[in-house]
Parts: structure tokens; sequence; C-alpha cells
């Protein structure tokens, strides 16, 4: 199953009413900017995917397969009785469900190999602003000078951890040129920290929205006096870089000019038990799919993402028109995942962007499971209001695929539960099936190379198979839940964890209900 | 019979397995999971790409540096 990650959980948090409700209204004005598919996006996904299913469905009755015959019975070292049942699918059953594998999966690759080809290729000035042979055509053979680096980091009370972050920093070779704590409302010794870091730091002023809203006050006079190769880095507090990221940016902004881009490859922290070893089994596999995509794509993390001023002059001036969200921003303050939704925007104008390897950073992991609830509905939640707002455009194809896949394979993996429970309640004997034992034994083995890298906990996790199904089984829920929240749109939760006092936003939240109630 | 199979199966009778909809759901369910399992032995392969094996006509013709000078 994919994840769409982005900035996970770090959102500076609104403490007032006043904000609650100013996020509600900028929130029900993008719907309203959307039009109906901004709402009605979540039941459309599902919708199809249900349509998928019901005639798979339709089509298995018209073949009225077999009732199930009773199962043989043998016996082992001449000593134990087992129970077996040979049962498998028809050959022409099991080759058509192999054939709708490969279609899907060669299918989509195909698509989004020739959307992003012809993106690449464009040369349409008013709508592909990005688009590498225009990027060229102007930057050709006007040297910009050196690649240097301006790290903006977002803060909102986030003195237990910015010194770290900034030591991390620090530490990289080359370190970066200037580094910008962006401190909005702290109220916390989050500025003196940065200060004594050797950092700057720039205030917000009146900023209601957030993260979004601060950097935007941040990158409004930063990157219109930027030359072409000023890279401007945002990065949340809380985050620590992988050494050689910043090197290896650098390295990918010199070689490639029309590169406008890069976005960190994310892995999680240590700790939090099984809970948090299933997080970092998923991170694993993210990155491991990036990487069998040669870097390309899915979302330009805010934990950690270099651009190229051009790419956000591009954006902001943009907004209002080819793209969503108010003229002028960088970040699009209405989006509930900010950082996603500045990927799609730059993908819409064409531009390049990628994520090596060597660009890593350690996330923060979801202690609980209703800090990850409130996380990946918020995700989920951001993903599919982002598709509502940017349509079925061929760039989002790939996205909308995604999305489908999710919703099918909810269902898919709820009739395997169905199934599973229902023979197991109506069954007093353990039935052996070496054809279904064979096939679980390939997803065991894929489970086990796709985490290979995340470490012998990593492989005996997924060697276990079944925590890992009932995981993916929580994610499906939070997707149903996602879609039926955006259908009556109910407002998302900003999931945080507070590193000093222990306690989840959600957790602060409930302190004051009126934050988290539901407001249509 | 049917006292029967109320004592056979655990909490459900046996004779829902006998059922026509059970075998659809069987089927529906074998069908997905070998459709899953092909999606998961494609992850599992090393990834081909075909512009590895093709020489390409869209090879970069000029450098993409931001030195104008350098050699791609």
């Amino acid at each position: 199953m994919g994840i769409v990650a982005d900035d996970a959980d770090r959102d500076i948090i609104s403490s007032g009413d006043n904000r609650v409700s100013d996020d509600d209204a900028r929130a029900a004005s993008r719907r309203d900017a959307s039009g109906w598919l901004g709402r009605y996006v979540g039941l459309l996904i599902a919708g199809l995917s249900i349509v998928g299913a019901l005639l798979l469905w339709f089509a298995v009755s018209m073949r009225s397969p077999n009732v199930s015959r009773s199962p043989r019975s043998g016996t082992v070292f001449g000593r134990w009785q087992v129970f077996y049942d040979t049962q498998a699918p028809a050959l022409m059953v099991a080759m058509g469900a192999v054939g709708l594998g490969l279609f899907v999966a060669l299918g989509v690759a195909v698509v989004e190999r020739v959307v992003l080809d012809r993106s690449r290729r464009s040369t349409d000035a008013a709508l592909k602003l990005l688009a590498p042979k225009l990027v060229m055509a102007e930057t050709r053979g006007v040297f910009g000078g050196p690649v240097t680096v301006t790290v903006l980091i977002p803060a909102h009370d986030e003195a237990a951890s910015i010194g770290a972050t900034l030591e991390s920093l620090g530490a990289q070779n080359p370190a970066p040129d200037r580094v910008i704590v962006v401190a909005d409302n702290c109220s916390d010794a989050t500025e003196a920290i940065a200060i004594a870091h050797g950092a700057e730091v720039f205030l917000t002023i009146d900023n209601a929205h957030k993260k979004a809203g601060a950097l935007n006050q941040a990158l409004r006079g930063l990157v219109e006096g930027m030359g072409d190769n000023d890279i401007v880095m945002c990065m949340d507090a809380d985050t620590v870089l992988d050494d050689g990221f910043l090197a290896a940016g650098i390295q990918r902004f010199t070689s490639d000019r029309a590169l406008m881009a890069i976005g960190g490859l994310f892995y999680g922290e240590d700790g939090h038990g099984l809970l948090g070893q299933l997080q970092r089994n998923e991170y694993v596999r993210y990155s491991r799919e990036i990487r069998r995509r040669r870097g390309r794509v899915f979302v330009l993390t805010g934990t950690a993402s270099m651009f190229r001023p051009r790419a956000l002059r591009a954006v902001a001036g943009s907004r209002g028109g080819l793209l969503p969200g108010v003229h002028g921003d960088v970040y699009d303050t209405a989006a509930l995942t900010e950082d996603n939704e500045l990927t799609l925007a730059i993908k819409s104008l064409g531009g390049l962007m990628a994520s090596p390897g060597e660009c890593r950073v350690v996330t923060e992991l979801m202690p609980t499971t209703r800090n990850l609830w409130t996380q990946r509905l918020r995700w989920q939640r951001g993903a599919l209001e982002n598709l509502g707002a940017y349509g079925p455009a061929p760039t989002m194809l790939r996205y909308w695929a995604q999305q489908l896949g999710i919703g099918y394979s909810v269902i898919a993996l709820s009739s395997f539960w169905l199934l599973i429970i229902s023979t197991a309640l109506a069954t007093d004997q353990w039935v052996w099936f070496p054809f279904w034992l064979g096939v679980g034994s390939v997803f065991v083995v894929d489970r086990v190379v796709s985490a290979w890298s995340g470490g012998w906990k990593a492989r005996l996790l997924a060697l276990l198979l079944f925590p890992e199904l009932i995981y993916d089984m929580f994610l499906d829920l939070v997707y149903v839940k996602g879609i039926f929240d955006i259908t009556f749109a109910r407002q998302a939760n900003w999931g945080h964890v507070d590193h000093t006092s222990g306690l989840s936003t959600e957790e602060t939240l409930e302190d004051a209900p009126q934050l988290t109630k539901a407001t249509s | 019979m049917t006292g029967f199979h109320l004592l056979a199966g655990i909490v459900l009778p046996v004779s829902v397995m006998q059922t026509q909809w059970f075998a659809v759901l069987s089927m529906f369910v074998a069908i997905n999971t070998v459709l899953y399992l092909t999606l998961a032995v494609i992850k599992l392969l090393p990834k081909l790409y075909l512009s590895d094996w093709v020489n390409r006509s869209n090879q970069r013709v000029e450098t993409r540096s931001i030195y104008p000078e350098a050699e791609d």
C-alpha cells in the first residue's frame, strides 16, 4: 500500500478558537473553490473502487463457482492426522488475475512515464512555467554564481529540539550559508537557542496560518532577490539531517540547472516499540520504492526539502490562477498537507524534482495509535483535498491511481479477513491449503525483502506477516474515515507530539473540546 | 442435519461453507490474492528500465550544469 507521506506532525499548533475558526473558513472556501469535486472527491474514489469490486464480484457469480468440498485427511509420519484441501483457482482464472495485475502495474507505469516525459519536454510557457526546456533556454550561457543554501526552520515552541536540529545543520559539510529560524508566536526559549547557535531569527507578525503562514511570511521577502542558484531549504525544527544531505543536494543543483526541487527521504527514529517498528517498516518500503523509481518524487517532504527560488516564485505568482491558493503565497495555507500541495504545484508547472538516495532525514514517529490515527487522517484528508483542488489533470493521474489503489485494497483486504474469519468460525478442524500456503509464503518473502534494509527487527516483523496485515487494516480504517470526513466536511486535527510535556496535541486539544468539535 | 452442522462449526454452521455466496466470496478473494501476488512479485524483482537497453535519441545535447562551460 502506498503512502503519501509528507511533513508529518510538526505543524505549528494553533492555540485559540479564532485560529481554528479561521482554518475552518479557509478549508470551507477551498472546498467551494474546488467545486463539487472538492467535496465529493472522496465519494468518487470510493464509488469507483466499489464499482470495480462489484464488477469482479458479478463476473465471479456468473461463473457460479463450485461450492467447496470436504477437506481430505492424511497422516504425517504415520502418526498425526492432518486435514488438507487442494483447492486452487482454475488456471484460466489465475491467469486472468495475473494478467489484470500486470495490466494495472504496466498501465500506471506507462501513463506516468508518458505524462512525465510530455511535461518535461513541454515548451508551453503559459502553463508549464518550470518545464526544463524553458528553464534551460532562459539560463543558457548565464552563470548565476555557485550554489548557496539558505535554510528556513519554522518553529513554534521548539526549544526542546531546535538545538539538535541546528547542530545537525552545522555538522553538514559544506554547512549552509544562512540559517533562519522562523519563530512563530514562541513562548519558550526557541529564539534564544537559535541565536546561541548562530542562526538568524525571523519573527512572524500576526500569523494565523500555522507553519505554512509562517513560511510564507519569511519567503516573501527572501526569494524575490535571490539568484537562480541560491537554494532555499525548508526543514522542520525537530528534524535531523543525515551526513551528506546538503553536499548531495548541492551537487545535484550544480549539475542540473533545470532541477527545481529536492525532497528528503525520511526514515523513522528509534523507539516506540511495535508501533514504532511498523512505521519504520513503512518508511523503509517507501524509500525503497523511491530508489526503484530512481528518485522520482511522490512528495517533497516538509521535514526537509530544497527549492530553487525560481520554482517558489513561479508557484507564488501562479496561485489564484493556474494554481489554488492566494496569489503571492508560496504555500497554500488552506491545504491540510501543504508540502504535498507544493509538490503538486511544482509538478503542475512542469518542474523537475528528485529525491536522491543520499538526502536522508530522521523523522518523528507516532508513539500511540491515537497519535498515528490523527496523523494519518490528516495525511489522507490532505491528499484527497489536494486531488479535489487539482482535479483530473494528467500530472495528477498517478495520485488518482494511488488513491483508487488504496480504495480497492480496502475492499480486497476486508473481504480477505471476512473469508478467513468466517472459515475459522465455521470449522472445528485445522485445514491446510497447500496452494494458499504457497501464495502466502511469496507475500512473506515480498514483505521481508522490501523491509530488508531496515535491519533484523524490520525483517522479523515482516516475517510474521499478520501484524503488518493488521496495521494495514488500521490504515484502511483511516482511509475510510478520511473519505467520510471530507464528504461530510468534518474538521481535521493537526496531530502533533508535544516533546516538552509528553502530551500529544490530540490530548492537549481534548482539554479544550471546542477545538476538536466537528464543524460542518 | 442442521443441528449436526451447528455442532460441527465453532460459531457458524459448517453449512455456511457450502453456500453459493461463500463460494463466490472465496473466488473473489482468490482472484484478488493472485492479483496482489502479481503486484508483489513485480515489486520483488529488480525494476528494468527500457532506456538502459535502448540507445535513446533523447540524450542530453548540451550541459545542464550551472557552469556554462562544463562538460555534460
